[in-house]
């Protein structure tokens, strides 16, 4: 499948800079929803297999929803972003690529992946892009469940015995790097937030420390200090990971990628 | 070991305002919220909700099915319906313009 | 609310049994359903407990071979579809489970029954599901012959099974369709897809011939099962349903069944087969299959490995107060 075909010429500058914020937001969607998915039938306890079940399908749904909307732009349909590109042609950032780990990881994971969507999705509420707009207020209510489950669980996990808190602020402090690389900038930055599309990375990831940092505290956890943000995910820089992940994903597709699935 | 099993919550649902909260199942959960946060995917993935309650199942208190009954009607308690009564055929009897 | 340290007088022998087996199965003639507290057959709690525990196990160990597919679904749809039907699988044991334990036995016990390898699981979970077909398979097929064992289970005597199952049977509705979806789409796809569905058949099909139980020659439960209305029809007659509501299907979609003795009994209005070997289907759900160890070592791993969080909450909410009052019972 030809490179072209993953990045149709677009009219111009602005157009672009939405087709790549696009991609961002679908490729973490999908990345993460998969990794999520595949707890389904081996969590913990079986209501919460299911609870994180649902989750995981609504960032898979998200990503579909994001998907499309670049397809009206011109690209190629969401299966074919999705179970046909390489991994060097995906924009996530690597937090939603480590594998799933223990259940600690996993949850800090969503905790802090769910609370930056809802610093996001708050902001391209009111996006001068408004297919973009509109779909930011429908995502966002389902965020609402998201943020609860992640509370509770950290709330709980944070500081219930000595193993929990011990698993739960490793996992804080493998993590941490990496969700800061969620607000990487890009060289569209600018041009996003000229044209009020959306607020610069910078501005998204003060507000969203703004947000973790007192829950955190809440739940008895310290968020790391004086770490660097792990970037490279929105230019195609991926860990090891990714790759692992993509091949899994599209090893059926790719069985027969002309036919019907 | 105990650490499987939590405690029981009964989970009611609500479909739409105005109407009653009907018992849909059950959920082992360790505390109140996190019953809440299982049973609305366990029980609301689906059917309409707006509203959930969820009580431990320690707190409710039931009858028996051997005491059912207690429910049973022996003698004519007709006197509590509307039907036990003729008065529409005396009301028009005494000429109530609106039974004619 | 069961109450336990009371005599149940519920075995044969004990003093009034037999008044209290008369009432019982007056209610039963009547259609009336058996609810928690009533006063039940020793053995009829008892092959309830056996049945839907079982179930409840089939469920949870169903959710594996489909579930290590999620990752390899081909399509959002399916995808989406496959994950939200695995989750369901869960939530059937979730709601099994609770079925079960109002009979008297704990979740907890019951799943240690299942690592243990002591409690059994259905047939078919003990295989692999080697390709993308397997799942198609399982989805259609499968749960094809688990639906009119549930329908027929849903109108059984015990409440609590009943209701669960209702709720299961609307779900499973779902699962056909996407199963029956994904072998069509298979059936009418590429060279490659169709050869891989009938691959698939193939290799699945004894083990469905088997999913409904032993020959009723065999069954030694069906009886007393049928007696007291757990169970309205035999094995045989769940499996000659099947075959008749499903075999017409396969045929439509080009593929063929590996059984040389297949055939339509006009006579009788019956399909004929081979007789499964039932001395292999009880190897299988003994623990002898070719993924039974895997299986089980699947759920034992997510088991242990969940053991510091099932701890962690149960810890975290000890101390809490919550409104706790004793059952009271009305006598």
């Amino acid at each position: 499948m030809s490179r072209a075909l993953f990045q149709p010429k677009l009219a111009d500058d602005w157009q672009t800079a939405v087709a790549d914020l696009l991609v961002r937001l679908a490729d973490d969607e999908l990345v993460i929803g998969h990794r999520n998915s595949e707890w389904t039938g081996l969590a913990p306890i079986l209501e919460a297999d299911i609870a994180f079940s649902s989750m995981a399908q609504d960032e898979i749904g998200h990503a579909l929803a994001y998907y499309r909307l670049l397809h009206e732009l011109g690209y190629p349909d969401p299966d074919t972003m999705a179970f046909l590109r390489e991994p060097q042609d995906f924009r996530c950032a690597s937090l939603v690529s480590i594998p799933k780990g223990d259940w600690s990881v996993s949850i800090v994971r969503q905790f802090l992946y769910d609370t930056a969507e809802t610093v996001r999705l708050e902001a391209l509420c009111d996006s001068a892009y408004e297919p973009l707009a509109s779909l930011a207020r429908k995502l966002r209510t389902e965020e609402k469940y998201h943020l609860l489950h992640g509370k509770t669980w950290l709330h709980r996990l944070g500081d219930a015995t000595d193993e929990s808190h011990r698993r739960v602020q490793t996992a804080l402090d493998l993590l941490w790097p990496h969700a800061l690389g969620l607000f990487e900038p890009t060289r569209w930055d600018r041009t996003l937030a000229n044209e009020r599309i959306q607020p610069s990375e910078p501005t998204l990831a003060q507000e969203w420390r703004a947000r973790v940092e007192p829950l955190l505290t809440d739940a008895s956890l310290v968020a790391p200090e004086g770490v660097e943000p792990l970037f490279g995910g929105r230019v195609g820089r991926h860990p090891p990971s990714l790759a692992e992940l993509i091949a899994a994903m599209q090893k059926v597709f790719r069985l027969d990628p002309g036919a019907q699935w | 070991m105990t650490d499987t099993q939590w405690r029981v919550y009964e989970v009611f649902h609500q479909q739409a305002r105005g109407e009653p909260h009907v018992h849909v199942g059950s959920v082992h959960a360790p505390d109140p919220e996190t019953a809440l946060l299982m049973a609305k995917e366990q029980f609301g993935r689906r059917q309409a909700c707006v509203n959930m309650w969820v009580v431990p199942q320690e707190a409710i208190s039931a009858t028996s099915y051997e005491d059912a009954d207690l429910f049973q009607h022996t003698t004519d308690k007709s006197y509590r319906e509307p039907f036990g009564y003729e008065t529409t055929k005396r009301a028009r009897a005494i000429g109530d313009p609106q039974e004619l | 609310m069961v109450q336990f340290n009371q005599p149940r007088n519920d075995r044969p022998g004990d003093p009034g049994y037999e008044q209290h087996l008369a009432a019982f199965e007056a209610r039963l003639a009547r259609g009336d359903r058996v609810e928690p507290g009533d006063w039940m057959p020793n053995d009829y709690r008892h092959q309830l407990i056996r049945l839907i525990h079982v179930h409840a196990n089939s469920e949870i160990c169903g959710a594996l071979p489909e579930g290590g597919w999620i990752p390899h679904a081909p399509t959002f749809k399916r995808k989406l579809a496959l994950c939200a039907k695995v989750q369901d699988e869960v939530g059937h044991a979730q709601l099994l489970y609770r079925a079960c334990e109002t009979l008297g036995k704990s979740r907890e016990e019951m799943i240690e029954e299942l690592l243990s390898g002591k409690a059994k699981f259905s047939n078919v979970f003990h295989y692999h599901a080697q390709t993308w077909a397997d799942v198609a398979v399982i989805a259609w097929l499968i749960d094809a012959a688990a639906i009119v064992n549930q329908t027929m289970m849903a109108e059984g005597s015990y409440g609590p099974y009943a209701r669960a199952l209702k709720r299961i049977c609307y779900e499973e509705a779902f699962h056909l369709t996407h199963g029956y979806d994904m072998c069509i789409t298979l059936a009418t796809g590429s060279k490659l897809q169709r050869a891989m569905l009938q691959d698939a058949l193939n290799r699945w099909w004894t083990p469905i011939m088997m999913f409904h139980g032993p020959s009723d020659k065999e069954s030694k439960h069906t009886q007393l099962l049928m007696r007291w209305r757990i169970k309205l029809k035999t094995n045989d007659q769940q499996r000659q349903y099947f075959l008749k509501k499903y075999l017409p299907k396969i045929f439509n979609l080009g593929l063929t069944v590996p059984d040389p003795e297949l055939r339509y009994d006009e006579q009788t209005k019956e399909w004929r087969y081979t007789e499964p070997d039932w001395e292999e289907f009880k190897s299988v759900v003994n623990g002898n299959g070719p993924a039974s160890a895997l299986r089980l070592q699947a759920r034992r791993m997510a088991h242990e490995e969940g053991r510091w969080v099932r701890e962690a909450l149960a810890a975290a909410a000890s101390g809490r107060t919550v409104p706790m009052s004793g059952a009271v019972r009305v006598n």
